[in-house]
Formats: C-alpha cells, structure tokens, sequence
C-alpha cells in the first residue's frame, strides 16, 4: 500500500535525477567548444514498482548514470580523410615554395635558355662584334645561374624537409605515449560497465591528431586501443607506446626507424609524415632528376655543337659550359667554361667574320637531346609536372577540407553539443525538479495535516 | 539532421567565398588567368614554348632590321661600281674610235684610272666596322694594292733566314695573285722550313693557283723575298710565322693599277625565320674578280688607253661591257634578298600577333568574363557575410526571459 512517505521518497529521487541531469547539461555546455568532446546524456530508468497484491505502484524514477553519444564509423572516416587531408597539405606547402622557381619570370630556365640563342642568333649579323659576343656570354651565365638557382632550390627544399619528419616522430611518440597511459584507464572503466566518458573523448581526440601525422590502424581490443602504422609497426598496445626514432642514413636524409631500429621510411605513405616522405624522397629527387639530366645534356649538346666551329682567333672551339660526367647533380654544378668573348666559336672556317658555326649552336634550341625532346620541350614537361603536382596537391587538399567538413557536421549531428537542445533540456529538466520540490511541498502540507489531526489547532 | 553547430560551415563558406574573391580580383588586375603553373600546368607548358617562339620573332625581326641596313649598303656600293662601268665603257668608246690623240688616250687612261679607283673604293666598302665583300674576312680591306715582291721582317744580313730555318707549325702563309684572282695557302708543320714554303709556291705555279715565275727564295738581305714575275698584275703576301715576321712590300715594287683579293670566299647566312636564312654577303672574288673580272678588265682598259691602240682599246672595251653586264647579274640576287626581307619583316610582324593572340588565349583572361566574375563573386562574398552575421548569434537563448 503507497504511502506519503513512499510518494515523499519517489519526488526526493525525482530531485536527485533531476539536478543529475542538469549537471550533465551543465557539462555539455560547458564542453559546446571543447575540440572531440562527445555529447552526454543522462540515463534515466523507471524505479521498480511495489506490488501489493494485484496492485502495482510506481516508485518514481532512478538515475542510472550518463552515456557519450558517440559514432564509432563517422570518427573512422575523419580519422582516414584527416590522413589523406595532412598528406595533400604537406606536398602543397612544399611543392608551393618549389613553384615559383619554375613560374615564368624574366629569371627562369625557359626564358634565359631563350635568351641564350636570341643572343646567338643576334651574334650570326654580326660575327666580330665584342659586343655580341659578350652578349652571348651574359646569356651563357643567366642561363647558368638558373640552372643553379633551381637545382639549390629544390635541394634547400629537399633538406628542408628533414626537420618535419624529426618534429612529426617526435609528435608521434608523444601522441603514443599519452594514448597508451588512457588505456588502462578506459580498460577499468569498460570492466566496470561505465563510459568511457571525457576519457574516451581525450584518447579519441589524440587518435585523430595522431591521424594528422601518420597513417594508423586502430584496433579495440580488451586492453583498449591498439595502434600501429600502415606496415604494422606497432606503436601502442595496451598502457605500452613504441617509440620510433630518426636516423641520419647514407643519404644524409633522417629515416624512421621502428622501436627495434629497422628502417621504416619508405613504409610510411601517408598523413602530414608520409606527405613530407613522398616529398623528400620520390617527388623532389624526380624533379631534380629531370633537371640534371636536361642542364647535362643541353650543355654538353652545346660544347658538341661550339667544337665543331672556330673561335675568333682562328682555334677550334672549346667547351662553353663546364658539365659534370655524371648526370646527377649536373644542374647545380654546371658553369661557364669561357670567359672570353673571343672564344665563342662562331666562326666555321676560322676567320673572325664568319657566321657558319653559329647554325649549329642555335640547331641546339630545335635539336632532340638523347632523351628525345627538344630543350624547351624538356623544359616545359618540367614545369608541367611541377604545375601539374601543385595543381594535384590543391585539388585533395581543397577535397579533403570538404570532406572533413561534411564529416565533422556529419558527426557533430550525433556527438556535438547543440546549445538550443541543451537550453530546452535545461527548461525540461528545472520544470521537473520544480514539479518534484512541488509534489514534497504537498507531501509536507499533507504531513502536517496527518500531524495536527485530533489537536485544538485541527479543530 | 541534427546541426549542433555552424560556425565550422559558416568559416569555410566565408573562406571558399573570399578565395573566389581573391582569385577574380588578381585576374582582373593581372588579366591573366594563369599566374603560377599550377593555375593550368598544360597553359604553362605550352607558355614555355610559345614564349621561346617570341622571343626567337622578335630577334629575327632584328636581325632583319640589322642585315637590311648592310644589304642595302652593299647594294649602294655595287650600283656605284655600275655606274663607274658605265662611265668606263664611255671611255672606252672615245678611245677605241682610232681618232683620238695620244694625249687623248692618254687623258682617258688617266680618267679610267680613277673609275678603277672609285670600284676599289666600292669594293672596300665598310658597315658599322665590316668590310661587306671580304667574305668572312670582315676586319680589313678586301682589295690590297699589289706588288711584285714581298719581304719578311725578319732576317738580315747580319743573321740571315735560310732555306734550312725551320717554320713554326701552325702557322699560315697566304700569297694572292692579283692575276690569276686565286689565293695560295701554306699552314707549316712540324719540320717544315722555308724550303718546304718555296716548294709548296712552285707546286701551287704548277697548279696555276699562282702566276707563271712566283718565287720565294732568300734575298742578299737575309730575307725572305716572295716575288711575282707578273709585271702588271703582281701578288700580296702576308704570314703570321713569327720566324718570318710580318711580310711587306717591297719599296718600288707596287704595281700601278693591280689589286689582290686578300678576303675568303665565304658566305655568312642569317636566320630570319624558324626555316629561313638569308645569304647576307656577295664574297667580293665573286663579284669583282672572278666570271668577267672587273677590276682586271678596267686594268687592261687603262693599259688599252696608255698604249693607243684602238684595237686593244676595242677589246678591252669589250670586256669592261661583259664585266658590267657580270655585276648587274651578280647584283640580282642581293636584290632580291632585300625584297625577301622587307616581305619577311611584314611576315614576323603578323607572326608576332598570331604568338600574342594564342598566348592571351593560353593564358589571359577574357576581361568582359573576368569582370562578370569579380562582381558575382563580391555578390556572393557579401550574401555569405550576411547570411554568417544573421545566423550566428542566434540562439535560442536569445529568446528566453532572463531569470
């Protein structure tokens, strides 16, 4: 049989949910900006009832507890696209300080090789000119310098990208290391029942950042997350972090190595670390490659072309520029071999007035190279590829940003914090502990009615 | 759905509006569509070809300008020499009637000395510091007046050269003869001497390179004396073998109205266009001394008048005629490469708007559309900021009467 006392106790739980959940309003209002923070909400269940014969009374209400409204496979894909999307953004800072070099300006190879045979062409009116002739040389020397300017900046940025890939291990191991120390804790909480709550929050948020600078393979196994990268480097198993380590190798670049020393660099291919790997290792050392091979080609096609002339004294021509044996590293050492006009070997029968040379130094513009295009044509193919990377790296990183967006949206309509829902629950939630501090008022009033029956102040 | 929250959404909208702002507005002021390789990696690549095309134009348009100037000079000088043949077949008629007087003959010899002067002087005709008919031979005066016999500076009696004193390989030795037109060419090797020099001479007599009786021997002095044996026609030497020393002309030994062609034969050409080159020089062996030689014919014609014979006078008259008409046909040519250049110059110049236009094609902006583009994205900035500065502060706490 109910009684008041038994209505008094069901509205005294009515207040304790009731505040319950207005601390947990509390909380995600707090939280509305807090960066991973996963909506909470209180868990209320229906006390059993007390049964008194064929009669049933409800108990009022009982506060389980609260739970993070989370979604496991929307925060997987922002973990993936935040990979792919730190990838795209480190090329493109790179490949953006690259570009200039290869952007058509009154400095870059295209325009002085240009120049270089305008100059020569200039010369074959007039053969004996000093002038001309040194005009040919100051072209000579810009077209070098270029070559030399391109070559160091593709070089600075080469080596420039040793101090991420040191900053971006040194980020991971911290990341591992704070992920692993959660776990333990997560695994208590999981044994007991409860969620994970701010603490599943934190080791997801530090996932993602994690995601921003390698690739990871997350599994959930009894003793929390397991992380490793993409080759199955292990970086954290249970409250363990593996720390990986940077080496300086026979290339002078830092390599990633593993917790056990082995060489993991070229295993890394994605995220803001892989990015900056692909840069460094593939994408650069291509651009230079091409680079070397069109400076070492050019020049020796021209010393090929200036030995088959006579310079003004009569001579046979000698080299013009001075190449380098091997094709590697041609562009930045490649040089003038001349400093005197008087050797340009215009000339095709050995006196100063002839031109008859100067067709086959200017044949070298329409000439294939060994490689099969023509100077300009390589040179093109060159800037085509830088544009065509950068216009690449533009297009996922514009892609991914997108992509984030629509995902975040995509979980912030599951997880965040909406501060119009919070504000009504927060009415919902005062309205009920007003109705239940109401219902202990009548409970009271009814007390001190029980109370004073059979007194004077009853009569 | 459920929207939380939209300031995320808002920003990149706001963002993705000013970049499209700022992409519109660069073009616009630029007028270019591609700045950087990335905006059109193809446009670029193709920029990189297209501005080596222009610039290859735009220098061929030079050279055009530069080698017209030279051409038309030579023109100049070669129409002087016809006119000067013109007014030496004048002469030649007056003498060649067998009426004229001694002293006449005498008077025209003397006039037709100064016409062979006055087509030395145009045969010598410089531009900018370039003699035009030396061939590649550009630096000094193609027609050198010619003496019997040259010296070497070096030797003397004292220490005289010798047939047994070696030469210094490499070094060239040239001999032309003012009567055969041809130039003879001695480059010494190892263990040559002068008596391989002398020997090489009487091969290229031989060969007809030189005049019947060209010597080199050593004289009393201890030098080394090239001689001709050709009294009116004579030679001009020159050496750069320091164990000769420079080679001169011997005092008295000039032969009046003889002149050697001291140029080469070649003939430099110039590009003026992708596939087009241009002969920009006559040799003057060519056009004076080979075929009808017109300085020899004006030289038999003074020899003609100072002898009286009207025969001769005929004869040598005859040949002026033929070495006039040789010029006039030799001067074909030079005109026509004028013409050519004139319509070349008119060619390059359409070329160079076809370059432009497809340039502003590849990578320049249509401004009407670049226009459009920067009002429709400023339209679309400022809907975007509206639409930020009305949705974000509403809440519905906003809503909500306090306490």
């Amino acid at each position: 049989m109910s009684s008041i006392s038994s209505a008094l106790s069901s509205a005294t739980q009515s207040l304790l949910a009731d505040t319950a959940a207005l601390q947990i309003t509390t909380n995600n209002i707090a939280n509305a900006n807090t960066p991973g923070y996963s909506r909470e909400v209180p868990i209320f269940q229906e006390a059993a009832p007390t049964v008194d014969g064929n009669l049933s009374v409800g108990n009022g209400v009982v506060f389980e507890g609260y739970q993070s409204v989370r979604d496991e496979l929307v925060s997987n894909q922002i973990q993936q696209e935040t990979q792919a999307q730190s990838s795209a953004n480190a090329q493109l800072s790179s490949l953006q300080q690259i570009q200039p070099t290869f952007t058509t300006s009154t400095e870059d190879i295209g325009t002085q090789m240009s120049a270089l045979f305008t100059s020569l062409s200039s010369l074959s009116t007039n053969p004996a000119s000093s002038a001309e002739r040194q005009g040919v040389l100051t072209a000579g020397s810009n077209l070098v310098a270029a070559f030399n300017t391109a070559s160091s900046a593709l070089t600075t940025q080469q080596s420039a990208l040793n101090l991420p890939v040191t900053q971006d291990v040194s980020q991971i191991n911290q990341l591992t290391q704070q992920i692993a120390a959660l776990n333990p804790k997560l695994a208590e909480l999981a044994a007991a029942g409860q969620d994970g709550g701010s603490l599943q929050d934190q080791q997801t948020q530090l996932v993602l950042q994690l995601s921003a600078l390698t690739n990871v393979s997350a599994t959930q196994t009894a003793s929390g997350e397991t992380l490793s990268t993409g080759n199955g480097t292990p970086l954290v198993v249970g409250s363990q972090s593996y720390a990986l380590q940077t080496a300086t190798g026979s290339d002078g670049m830092q390599h990633v190595l593993d917790h056990n020393g082995a060489d993991i660099t070229a295993s890394l291919t994605s995220a803001g670390l892989g990015g900056t790997i692909q840069m460094r290792d593939k994408t650069i050392p291509g651009l230079l490659g091409q680079l070397d091979t069109l400076a070492n080609q050019f020049g020796n096609a021209f010393n090929a072309a200036q030995a088959e002339g006579f310079d003004q004294n009569g001579a046979p021509g000698a080299n013009f520029f001075t190449v380098p044996a091997a094709v590697a590293g041609s562009a930045g050492v490649i040089a003038m071999a001349i400093t005197d006009p008087a050797k340009i070997a215009a000339s095709s029968d050995g006196s100063a007035g002839s031109n008859g040379n100067l067709a086959n130094l200017s044949a070298v513009q329409t000439n294939p190279l060994s490689a099969g295009n023509t100077p300009a044509d390589a040179y093109a193919s060159l800037v085509y590829q830088v544009g065509s990377l950068t216009s690449n790296a533009t297009a996922e990183s514009t892609a991914t940003t997108a992509s984030l967006l629509q995902l975040n949206d995509q979980l912030s309509s599951v997880s965040g914090v909406s501060i119009d829902q919070e504000a009504t629950n927060l009415i919902t939630f005062q309205t009920a502990y007003q109705a239940a501090a109401r219902v202990i008022s009548t409970m009271q009033a009814m007390f001190s009615v029980t109370m004073t029956m059979g007194t004077a102040a009853a009569e | 759905m459920r929207v939380a929250n939209m300031v995320p959404d808002m920003q990149y909208a706001v963002q993705q509006s000013q970049q499209a702002l700022s992409v519109a507005l660069q073009q616009v002021s630029t007028g270019l569509r591609v700045n950087q390789p990335s905006d059109d990696p193809a446009a670029s690549a193709s920029m990189v070809i297209s501005l080596a095309s222009s610039a290859n134009v735009d220098q061929y348009t030079n050279n055009v300008s530069a080698i017209q100037s030279q051409m038309q000079t030579a023109d100049a000088a070669i129409n002087s020499v016809v006119t000067s043949l013109n007014t030496a077949v004048t002469l030649a008629s007056a003498g060649s009637t067998g009426t004229s007087s001694a002293a006449n003959d005498q008077a025209l010899a003397a006039q037709a000395q100064g016409v062979l002067s006055s087509v030395i002087s145009q045969a010598n005709t410089s531009f900018q510091g370039v003699y035009l008919f030396g061939g590649s031979a550009t630096d000094t005066p193609p027609f050198v007046a010619a003496s019997t016999t040259y010296t070497s500076q070096k030797g003397s009696a004292a220490v005289p050269l010798s047939t047994t004193s070696p030469l210094t390989p490499g070094s060239v030795t040239i001999v032309n003869d003012a009567s055969t037109g041809k130039a003879f060419s001695f480059t010494a090797t190892a263990g040559d001497t002068i008596a391989t020099l002398a020997s090489a001479i009487s091969g290229a007599v031989a060969a007809g390179t030189l005049s019947l009786g060209t010597t080199a021997t050593i004289n009393a002095k201890g030098e080394l004396a090239v001689s001709s044996n050709s009294g009116t026609h004579g030679i001009v030497v020159s050496s750069n073998d320091a164990v000769l020393g420079s080679m001169s002309a011997g005092f008295g030994t000039e032969v009046s109205n003889a002149y050697a062609y001291v140029g080469n034969s070649t003939v430099n050409s110039v590009q003026v266009g992708d596939s087009t080159t241009v002969a920009t020089n006559v040799p003057g062996d060519q056009l004076f001394t080979s075929g009808a030689n017109v300085i020899g014919s004006l030289n038999g014609l003074i020899t003609a008048l100072q002898t009286g014979n009207s025969a001769t006078v005929a004869g040598a008259a005859s040949a002026v005629s033929t070495a006039l008409s040789y010029v006039s046909q030799q001067r074909v040519p030079l005109d026509n490469t004028i013409s050519q250049l004139s319509d070349q110059d008119s060619f390059l110049g359409q070329e160079t708007v076809t370059l432009t236009t497809r340039q502003t094609a590849l990578v320049g902006v249509n401004l009407a559309t670049a226009a459009t583009s920067l009002s429709q994205a400023e339209l679309d900035n400022t809907a975007v900021l509206a639409a930020a500065s009305k949705v974000l502060p509403e809440t519905l706490l906003n809503y909500l009467a306090p306490g």
